[in-house]
């Protein structure tokens, strides 16, 4: 299938996508998870790269983190340390974790000034109209540091454009994700996560037509889900190869996800407001279905008893980023939510250092042999 | 000064007070008032000043761990399906939630949560669960890590709206009116108490230490949580002036000679808290410095500098100034030696505090070590581990003073 | 009417298993040997059960594989996970049991049976080794004792030593500084197993304590830990005879169902 192949060789290969740009003469902005104001990169004319970790062995970052901090963090930092991240012009660094929040002091000594950090603090308390204000104030601050870091203005205009082009991808995303449901002959679970993935290292407009082409293209065919075991994910990040693997071995298909790395930012869009950065702010007030942004009521839970029901999914699996706490924390509601609603859910703990997957392959097959027997 | 002698110990004070805050708020509880549960760094101007009854889970956590319940309640937790990496207050507390009895210490069920995550992000996830358990009202005031040495106007401007709204909320939920005279007298008196706070800990620079240090880890709970009575400015006055008596005199209420002084990172292993002050105390340790002196004053004289205040406790700064804090205690204090507690319970502690160490160290100029332990849960500390770090530690005091008494 | 062999072939990290049955109910002939996935283990106790049955491989109709190394078995029929094969065993050993605790080697996992003996949830054992036969192993050279002794000593105890630490270093330190303080050592044996248990009891109320309740697996061998569980949780605990061959049972019974499955 067109493209396929060239956003798998992308999402497999970062750092080509990352020299590349650099080649260009592209200025390169990391952006680390979670829910950064990627748009104000994007309008200055610089390449937003997502940083989410590595399957790379955490070494030095051992002499900032502790081992009982999660591996997006350790491996991010590795990089940086090893210096092959020295090329980012900035790394974004948001605070809405307790791990995130000593990140920024970990990079700058670690790392040091060659790559400046930029914080982001944003309303947990999102719902209120002074944390929209406080989230846009900081969106404002940001816009000025990347417009020196980019040596040019962000105007409002080439914002207004960023938020179209991020909204639409939005839409494609979730449009795939979608039709890849239905497809699992063609899109395997490690198809869809590196399509999706790859979205994360490249021009977000490029992405869109290629989701848009591979997206009709399924559409066109029959689809081929018959047999199939049907489940959403829930999560920051699920995108391990031996994890995936596991799930096509198993003849399951991801019918829909809540996973932070795909579909959670995609399902909402940055309303079109006459100053953008409010409307940009409003979408981290509107976002759900995340453990690192308040929750009152625990709507993720509710949010994801509908996916798993609107897919009509066999079962879910909260795949555990290991050591997020946000994500412990969520587990034992958010069970009592999908038990209430009569779906199984699997917790399977996972990282991006695991290199055995023994259990979790036991897991994952017997879930899969427990839901056929339903 | 006969009337100074037959008062009861500032300490004694101090811990009745703190007794009382929780008596208080089983009276209210059996009046059928509203009572809420708090995080510890919630503005307490708010509830002291409406006269509305709270109690603090956290302080619950530490005192079932110092009791020896913690191992037991976290393990229940666990069974409950939380994992073994969470903050073991969190853990004790969501046990009692489900027993609702706890043999070591019980604190009233509440009507309402208040929450601040200015200390750790962690207490938003822990409050959220509560509230969907419990099916109480969650009031959340959002203070953002600092990612600045100051606080500014955006986050002053979020903070007092936050402010205001957890105020309005509680009048809903209370029937209790914010009187705002009276808020500006429990200002005031927040502030009497914090000097004297200041004044009492600032001793800690006497050689010897008028006390043992590690008193400030049961002192602070009333400095943090019930400051804003007279009673509680009155206590600290009296412990002050103890304190400085004491100093006059040359004595100390540490138990034998002060050999070595030292900074104490993080919060005490209240599970272990016997062992890990015998060990230092055998020794003739004194801990004289903790960023809990300086860092719980909460210092300001108007609604916005409180609203920054309380973006400036410990945790809540960026690593410049919270590394700051230790150093000027350090050295004002005259350590000679530093140990720092990698909490397992606490990630945002933790975080940074590899760097925090060598940065400590290298400004100081005094030995450091750091050993693996946790707040509440006895599992994840190792007396073995720590006796032969602290061992080290006193070998190379021992050695830089015998350099100096040398030269 | 000739006789009907299935096989069940059990792969562990420390040990494997294999185990005959005939015409689907009686036991044939069975085998375990101490050495699990990647050496001559799976191949010497199929052979071992084989001779024990006294039959050869061309006897056995249908070959059920699980365990942690079942896809590394050659020539078997199907490939089913332990914790469906656990739940077939358990089952098939005492039908009325609804909750089954099996500790092995490297981890730790409580299986929910429905009536019809299905596996119907689960959960296992987290990332550390507490609470499993690895940290069982560790503490008994510590105490430079075998395995096997373990539950003698316990028995012995009069003062049950509290172990805290979870962490198997941290633990190991622990009972090294009692033994240096000359405690007794089938009090400290004693401690080690309730330790253990308190983690598998936290496991189970995980999942929730549906009784009656069973424990299989080598670990379930050691009376001593079945004993502190039991106390831990307030019931008691009926221990599988097949214990380490429970799985390789269940696989068994299920190479016999897809042939029953097959014929009709």
């Amino acid at each position: 299938m067109k493209y396929i192949d060239e956003l798998k060789n992308i999402s497999e290969n970062p750092r080509a996508a990352f020299e590349g740009a650099i080649a260009s003469g592209k200025k390169v902005v990391g952006v680390m998870p979670y829910f950064c104001p990627e748009e104000l990169v994007y309008a200055a004319g610089m390449l937003p790269f997502g940083l989410w970790g590595a399957a790379i062995q955490a070494n030095d970052s051992k002499r900032y983190f502790p081992a009982f901090i999660c591996s997006i963090l350790h491996t991010t930092l590795e990089m940086g340390i090893k210096g092959q991240l020295d090329d980012l012009s900035a790394i974004m660094i948001p605070i809405c974790c307790d791990s995130l929040k000593g990140m920024g002091a970990n990079w700058e000594y670690g790392v040091g000034n060659k790559v400046p950090v930029i914080n982001v603090a944003y309303a947990q308390n999102r719902k209120i109209e002074a944390g929209v204000g406080f989230t846009a104030s900081q969106f404002r601050k940001i816009r000025k540091q990347l417009e020196e870091i980019a040596g040019n203005e962000i105007t409002d205009d080439a914002l207004a454009k960023a938020v179209t082009v991020y909204n639409e991808n939005r839409d494609a995303i979730l449009c795939f994700s979608k039709a890849a449901a239905t497809h699992p002959k063609e899109i395997s679970a490690q198809t869809r996560s590196a399509v999706l993935k790859a979205g994360y290292f490249m021009d977000r407009a490029k992405h869109t037509e290629m989701l848009r082409e591979i997206t009709e293209e399924l559409s066109a065919l029959p689809a081929s889900d018959e047999g199939y075991l049907k489940i959403v994910t829930t999560g920051i990040l699920a995108d391990m190869l031996g994890f995936l693997e596991l799930i096509d071995k198993n003849n399951m298909v991801i019918a829909d996800d809540q996973i932070a790395q795909e579909s959670v930012g995609a399902r909402t869009q940055t309303p079109v407001t006459e100053d953008p950065i409010l409307g940009m702010a409003q979408r981290l007030s509107d976002i759900e279905g995340c453990s690192v942004l308040y929750d009152l009521g625990k709507f993720r839970g509710k949010q994801l008893v509908s996916l798993a029901q609107e897919a009509g999914a066999a079962g879910i699996l909260f795949v555990l980023t290991k050591f997020c706490d946000p994500e412990e924390y969520d587990y034992v509601p958010v069970k009592r939510m999908t038990d209430a609603a009569g779906i199984p859910m699997l917790q399977v703990e996972i990282d991006q250092q695991m290199k055995n997957f023994a259990q979790a392959e036991s897991a994952l097959q017997a879930f899969a042999e427990m839901l056929r027997e339903r | 000064m006969s009337e100074a002698t037959e008062k009861k110990p500032a300490k004694v004070v101090l811990k009745e007070l703190q007794d009382k805050i929780a008596d208080d708020a089983w009276e209210a509880k059996k009046r059928g008032e509203k009572v809420g549960w708090c995080a510890s760094n919630f503005p307490q101007e708010i509830t002291t000043a409406m006269g509305i009854p709270v109690v603090y889970p956290e302080n619950m956590g530490a005192a079932v761990g110092a009791k020896g319940g913690g191992q037991r309640m976290c393990e229940y937790a666990e069974g409950m399906g939380y994992s073994g990496d969470l903050c073991s207050y969190s853990r004790i507390n969501f046990a009692y939630a489900d027993l609702k009895k706890c043999e070591e210490l019980e604190i009233p069920f509440p009507d309402f949560l208040l929450c601040c995550n200015n200390i750790c992000n962690c207490m938003i996830k822990w409050y959220e669960n509560l509230a969907l358990e419990l099916d109480i009202p969650l009031i959340l005031i959002d203070i953002p890590h600092l990612d600045q040495y100051e606080c500014d106007e955006d986050r002053i401007k979020y903070i007092r709206a936050q402010f205001d709204d957890a105020i309005r909320q509680l009048e809903e939920i209370t029937g209790k009116k914010m009187d705002y005279d009276k808020l500006k007298s429990v200002m005031e008196v927040s502030q009497r108490s914090s000097q004297a706070w200041l004044r009492a800990v600032g001793y800690m620079s006497a050689k010897p230490s008028p006390f043992s240090g590690f008193d400030i880890f049961n002192n602070m709970a009333v400095a943090c949580v019930g400051r804003g009575t007279v009673e509680a400015a009155e206590a600290f006055e009296q412990l002050a002036d103890e304190y400085e008596a004491l100093v006059a005199e040359g004595k100390s209420t540490f138990k034998g000679d002060e050999n070595y002084r030292i900074l104490f990172e993080g919060i005490a292993c209240w599970a272990n808290l016997r062992f890990t002050y015998k060990t230092l105390q055998s020794r003739g340790i004194n801990l004289t410095a903790s960023v809990y002196g300086p860092a719980f004053s909460f210092l300001y004289s108007n609604l916005d500098e409180l609203m920054a205040a309380y973006s400036y406790v410990p945790n809540s700064n960026c690593f410049e100034r919270e590394l700051e804090l230790r150093v000027v205690d350090a050295k004002k204090n005259k350590v000679d030696g530093a140990i720092f507690h990698m909490n397992r319970s606490c990630k945002h502690w933790s975080g940074n505090l590899y760097e925090m160490e060598r940065q400590f160290r290298e400004q100081t100029g005094v030995p450091t070590i750091v050993f693996d332990g946790d707040q509440s849960d006895p599992r994840a500390f190792s007396e073995a581990q720590y006796e032969t770090r602290v061992e080290a530690l006193v070998e190379i005091m021992e050695e830089n003073k015998r350099k100096e008494a040398q030269a | 009417m000739a006789d009907i062999y299935t096989m069940g072939i059990d792969i562990g990290s420390s040990a494997s298993k294999c185990l005959i049955l005939k015409n689907g109910t009686e036991i044939a002939g069975s085998a375990v040997i101490a050495a699990g996935t990647g050496t001559s283990g799976p191949r010497r106790a199929q052979e071992e059960a084989l001779a024990a049955a006294g039959i050869s491989m061309k006897d056995i109709r249908r070959s059920t594989a699980t365990g942690y190394g079942r896809n590394t078995v050659e020539g078997v029929d199907a490939v089913v996970s332990e914790l469906s094969c656990h739940a077939i065993g358990i089952h098939a050993v005492f039908p009325d049991v609804r909750t089954l605790i099996d500790i092995g080697g490297q981890d730790a996992k409580v299986i929910r049976v429905s009536e019809n003996g299905r596996l119907d949830s689960f959960v296992m054992n987290d990332k550390c080794a507490a609470g499993t036969g690895r940290f069982l192993d560790v503490m008994a050279r510590v105490l430079e004792l075998d395995v096997s002794e373990l539950e003698e000593k316990s028995a012995k105890a009069k003062n049950v030593v509290n172990i805290s630490s979870t962490c198997t270093v941290f633990a190991e330190s622990e009972v090294i500084s009692q033994l240096s303080n000359n405690v007794d050592i089938c009090d400290l044996v004693a401690g080690i197993h309730r330790s253990v248990a308190v983690r598998t009891a936290g496991l189970v109320r995980r999942l929730g304590v549906v009784e009656p309740v069973a424990m299989s697996g080598g670990v379930a061998l050691n009376g001593g830990v079945v004993s502190a569980l039991e106390e831990e949780l307030g019931l008691t605990i009926k221990v599988s005879p097949l214990a380490q061959l429970n799985g390789a049972y269940g696989a068994a019974v299920h190479a016999w169902g897809q042939l029953e499955k097959e014929t009709l």
